[in-house]
């Protein structure tokens, strides 16, 4: 339960830097995806059907928040959980640099299913020119914060194990 | 079945939210967006929490950016300053330039005043022990100087050239105990023999007894000595010793250049004239 509590307060967290006070940096146009991170740490360590919930309601949370047709971050990031979960059952995934590696990826896997299902759904003429300008930044700069969020995110863990 | 679940719980929790989103993504996209009450329930619950965090973060970067600007102030003030003080020093330099500018330009004058070779020099070093009242100029035998060579400068008569190297030379001041300057007071046409005195001025001696001279008048070089060129001033005198039964006079006279502030001085051929 405390850890639920934990993650849950590191979400919300995650959700108001990005929602409140990146986007008023000087580097606003690229704002991390924080929250992504937090769902790559829960595919990573949440192998459970409440890590797969976490995930959901993560991303829509973020589908509350953005412009854009409700589920599809939430679709987005359930299936970044799903496959870093299968990912992480596959191969050890453990170092720094892997989970680096892991959380672009992610960033790409999520981009490109929003992407798709706009497509399908919407079809929003130029979009996909316009994300992919930015994509490459934004999945950096999620990666280059992954090492910290999920060093924060770590000391959680023991909470559950007592849990 | 059911223990398929049990297994693969996360697996099938995942598909059942993705089908899940899907249907969400399906159904928001036909009706432009449902006003669906969870999303309803995040935002307003969100709200003031985000407020909190925003007007915290904007209130954090706007002192940053005071800070910030503070600090490029402070910046812009030390840029400032040391412009100023470079601005100071150059005006100091452009004074000195200034004044050398006149003082060559005097000198320049003073010149042209002559026939005959004349050599500007710059005074390099001062006599170390100031009871020989000399000074070291930069200009020596390559340039044309000699011993006994007459010193001027557009004040007055400075001294003579007491020793010369290849590239400087050391002159005597008329206030040391050198040879003397034949020297006439203009008014009166009396002549004598200017020569250093003890303390910093000169004095002017054989003097017949009826010469006619007066304290303020003005001593010139009469030209007679061969050395010091006519018509240069040397000083005024300052005053008059009278003895009754001596048969000569001596006058007290005041050098007219300021030796102590000579920077440059002109170095004239013996025998040279002034023209008139």
């Amino acid at each position: 339960m405390r850890a639920a509590t934990g993650l849950a307060l590191v979400a919300l967290a995650a959700l108001l830097l990005q929602t409140a006070v990146l986007s008023l940096l000087p580097a606003g146009l690229f704002v991390p995806d924080l929250m992504l991170v937090v769902c790559v740490y829960l595919g990573l360590h949440a192998h459970s059907p409440a890590g797969a919930l976490a995930a959901f309601a993560i991303g829509y949370a973020e589908d509350a928040f953005s412009g854009t047709v409700l589920g599809l971050n939430a679709f987005a990031m359930s299936l970044v959980f799903l496959l870093v979960y299968l990912t992480s059952r596959q191969l050890w995934v453990d170092n720094t640099l892997s989970k680096v590696v892991l959380v672009f990826t992610a960033y790409l896997l999520k981009t490109l299913a929003m992407v798709l299902l706009i497509g399908l759904f919407l079809s929003l003429e130029g979009l996909w020119r316009t994300i992919a300008r930015y994509v490459w930044w934004e999945a950096a700069l999620a990666a280059i914060l992954s090492p910290p969020l999920f060093a924060l995110l770590s000391r959680i863990r023991p909470l559950a194990e007592a849990d | 079945m059911w223990e398929f679940l049990r297994r693969n719980g996360t697996l099938a929790t995942s598909g059942a939210l993705l089908v899940l989103s899907l249907a969400l993504v399906s159904t928001n996209a036909r009706y432009q967006r449902l006003d669906d009450p969870a999303s309803r329930v995040l935002l307003e619950g969100m709200r003031p929490l985000q407020l909190a965090v925003a007007e915290t973060a904007r209130l954090g970067l706007a002192v940053w950016r005071q800070y910030i600007a503070l600090v490029g102030l402070q910046r812009e003030n030390d840029a400032l300053r040391k412009r100023l003080l470079e601005l100071e020093q150059e005006i100091v330099r452009l004074a000195e330039v200034e004044q050398t500018n006149r003082r060559l330009s005097e000198l320049l004058e003073f010149r042209s005043a002559f026939r005959g070779r004349a050599v500007a020099a710059q005074v390099i070093a001062k006599d170390p022990l100031p009871w020989f009242r000399s000074f070291v100029i930069d200009k020596g035998e390559a340039d044309g100087v000699r011993k006994g060579m007459a010193v001027l400068s557009p004040y007055g008569v400075v001294g003579q050239i007491q020793q010369a190297s290849r590239h400087s030379a050391r002159v005597l001041l008329i206030t040391g105990h050198n040879r003397g300057v034949d020297a006439v007071v203009p008014r009166s046409r009396a002549r004598g023999i200017v020569e250093g005195a003890v303390g910093d001025g000169c004095v002017m001696k054989y003097l017949k007894p009826g010469e006619d001279v007066q304290v303020g008048d003005r001593v010139v070089t009469s030209g007679f000595d061969g050395i010091f060129p006519k018509g240069v001033v040397i000083g005024h005198v300052t005053g008059l010793s009278r003895r009754s039964r001596a048969l000569l006079q001596v006058a007290q006279v005041e050098p007219a250049a300021p030796f102590d502030r000579l920077e440059e001085v002109l170095v004239v051929e013996s025998g040279n004239r002034r023209e008139p």
